[in-house]
């Protein structure tokens, strides 16, 4: 069963007063364990769509699935909630809480669940040795670089164990070593513990470690192509 | 919530300095506002307290009509029970019985119009403290001086006059006559009021009922009582015991005092509405430019799963506890600045011409109560959850969309 699929999702913005079609007819699924980018040139869709599958954002039309369950018609505070408990993400920017060091925006998703505080700490400080930050756990976001800002991040998406971690070009403003460790760590985490990731790039290096590809045009999916060996078929 | 709490917290010292002006204006703000009303009230009080104690006491007794015609036959009677029933009533810590009438002053310099009070001394010492306020020569209770005298320093030096000096005063007697009799100086006195200097003459009530009537006579009695509150009780005890005289209290007596008291009640609460308005809109303000910069990241927050409940406890919170620090600081301020100055006194000596004109104190001594510092603190922090209420329910309604 698909973790995640939309069924002829349309997303009109602005339908009263300058309509932009963002999203056309859109059905796609996505299995557990996959490793996808979305690419496509600039305004065709990408992060509207990601939006969709997150809950972020309601649709025009068309439904979105989460694990069997319909989002599109939940209420906004059982979204928020359905949220926290299924989907992590990982944006571009504005990731962290500036007031928090790295640990504690790790562990904070966890308290959001209400997770025991022994617990949290010991998850949120292996998380974030997982992802090489095992010495920067009392740095503060604005300590820390880019590259590492989007590791806590990644980190963080996985606290709450989540089914699936969507990212809206999470690299884009990395330098290319940067791009490369946070693309290294998320194959990682997808390989090692199978976790689903689906994330938009611009980047055709990152776009190269994608197993599965799904290009869009125009808000409309133009290629979806599978590459390389796929995990867990 | 620990979480939460830390979060805003540490939002508010994201910007320490916009942070920091907030959090100085509440300390100013509170400081000067607290210290302001306790010295209107110690200033108040102590105006009451010194002319309950120097003059009013707690209770006076009166003919019926005498407060209202000041008529010299208007007199108490059945003094002689009445009295009985003073020394033996056990509220009553001490009493005197006083003379009164109005007169004419003449010296060789001038005449003016003068309230004579006829004073029983030692009984007046137990009762009043106006002994105190005589700064030269002796009260009243001076042996071998016929008709002793005390004048008020303003009224001896409009009449040229100094101790030793004899004037003639002029009243009405009991019977309706005019008469006149010479009485000598023997000390003069300041008290708190220039008016009352230039009004006033002490003399012994024996002479001056010697002067008035026959027989022995007296127009009033003031009642000092261990316990103030018990003045209504009394009064109406003995009213119920004499029919014929008339028993009021120092609120009834003076109307204006505790018109004073009700007003320092009506400056506490102009003062605390003009902090706590000023309080309401800086709130308002820090809280709206911090979430204006914020947007982005509640955005985040809500993406991540944070509830809006939480979002609005966090800004909630930040308010507070950016209230509570300036509180505090400022309720700390003002409680170690009233402390100081309830024990030596705020001086106002550069104003004290002015200040005596108007019958003040020039030595002042703060008082604010417990109450009073409670119910400031709990008004602050009811503000500070009302203004922060608006930039909460903002947040709120902020789009998961950046
Ligand atoms: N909030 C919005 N209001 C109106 N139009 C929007 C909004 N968000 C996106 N659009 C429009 O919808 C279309 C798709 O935008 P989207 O952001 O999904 O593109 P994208 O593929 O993510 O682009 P990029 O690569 O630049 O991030 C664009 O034409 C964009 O202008
Ligand atoms: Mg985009």
């Amino acid at each position: 069963m698909s973790i995640v699929k939309t069924s002829s999702l349309s997303k009109i913005y602005n339908p009263d007063t300058v309509p932009v079609h963002a999203l056309k007819d859109v059905s796609v699924s996505f299995e557990k364990g996959e490793f996808t980018t979305i690419v496509g040139p600039s305004g065709s869709g990408k992060t509207t769509l990601l939006n969709m599958l997150g809950g972020l954002d309601k649709p025009t039309s068309g439904t979105v699935e989460v694990d069997g369950n319909n989002i599109t018609g939940m209420k906004d505070s059982a979204l928020i909630d359905f949220r926290l408990q299924n989907i992590g993400f990982v944006f571009q920017h504005y990731n962290l809480i500036p007031v928090f060091t790295a640990l504690e925006n790790v562990s904070f998703i966890m308290l959001l669940r209400n997770r025991s505080k022994a617990e949290m700490d010991e998850r949120a400080k292996a998380l974030l040795e997982a992802v090489g930050l095992g010495d920067r756990f009392d740095a503060r976001p604005k300590q820390l670089s880019g590259g590492q800002q989007q590791r806590v991040a990644v980190a963080r998406a996985l606290a709450s164990g989540p089914k699936f971690i969507l990212a809206d070009e999470p690299t884009a403003n990395l330098d290319s070593a940067s791009a490369m460790n946070l693309l290294d760590i998320m194959e990682k985490m997808n390989r090692e513990q199978n976790i689903t990731f689906i994330f938009s790039t611009h980047d055709q290096r990152v776009i190269d470690r994608a197993r599965r590809v799904v290009t869009m045009v125009d808000g409309a999916i133009h290629s979806d192509e599978r590459v390389g060996e796929a995990v867990n078929g | 919530m620990k979480m939460i709490l830390t979060i805003a917290w540490r939002n508010i010292w994201r910007h320490p300095g916009r942070s920091g002006v907030l959090i100085a204006a509440i300390i100013a703000g509170l400081w000067a506002g607290v210290v302001t009303v306790g010295t209107m009230n110690g200033l108040l009080h102590q105006r009451v307290n010194y002319l309950i104690e120097s003059e009013i006491t707690h209770l006076q007794v009166h003919h019926p009509e005498f407060l209202t015609e000041r008529r010299p036959a208007d007199t108490l009677s059945s003094t002689a029970a009445l009295f009985r029933f003073l020394d033996e009533d056990s509220r009553v810590q001490a009493w005197a019985p006083r003379v009164l009438a109005d007169a004419m002053l003449q010296s060789p310099v001038k005449t003016s119009g003068v309230r004579v009070r006829g004073l029983d001394p030692q009984r007046e010492i137990n009762t009043t403290t106006f002994h105190e306020r005589v700064t030269e020569g002796s009260y009243l209770n001076t042996e071998g001086i016929r008709n002793p005298v005390l004048l008020g320093e303003a009224l001896l030096e409009q009449h040229r006059l100094r101790i030793g000096n004899r004037i003639v005063l002029t009243f009405e007697t009991a019977e309706g006559e005019l008469t006149s009799a010479a009485f000598n100086i023997v000390g003069q006195f300041r008290s708190a009021s220039t008016e009352y200097d230039e009004t006033t003459v002490l003399v012994r009530a024996s002479d001056l009922a010697r002067h008035l009537s026959e027989v022995p006579l007296y127009h009033e009695a003031g009642v000092l009582l261990y316990d103030i509150d018990d003045a209504p009780a009394l009064a109406e005890a003995l009213n119920a015991a004499f029919p014929e005289i008339r028993a009021q209290t120092w609120t009834e007596i003076s109307p204006e005092l505790s018109t004073l008291v009700q007003l320092g009640g009506l400056m506490l609460y102009i003062v605390t509405m003009i902090i706590m308005l000023a309080l309401a809109f800086g709130i308002l303000n820090t809280m709206l430019m911090a979430l204006f910069e914020r947007m982005r990241e509640i955005g985040m927050l809500l993406s991540i799963g944070m509830s809006r409940v939480r979002i609005f406890m966090m800004i909630v919170l930040e308010a507070v506890l950016l209230t509570l620090t300036g509180a505090a600081a400022g309720f700390a301020l003002a409680l170690l600045s009233i402390r100081h100055f309830s024990a030596s006194g705020i001086n106002f000596e550069m104003f004290a011409e002015g200040t005596a004109e108007l019958g003040w104190d020039h030595l002042v001594f703060p008082i604010l109560s417990t109450g009073e510092f409670v119910s400031i603190g709990l008004i602050v922090i009811f503000v500070t959850l009302l203004a922060s209420l608006y930039p909460a329910i903002k947040a709120t309604k902020t789009s998961v969309i950046q």
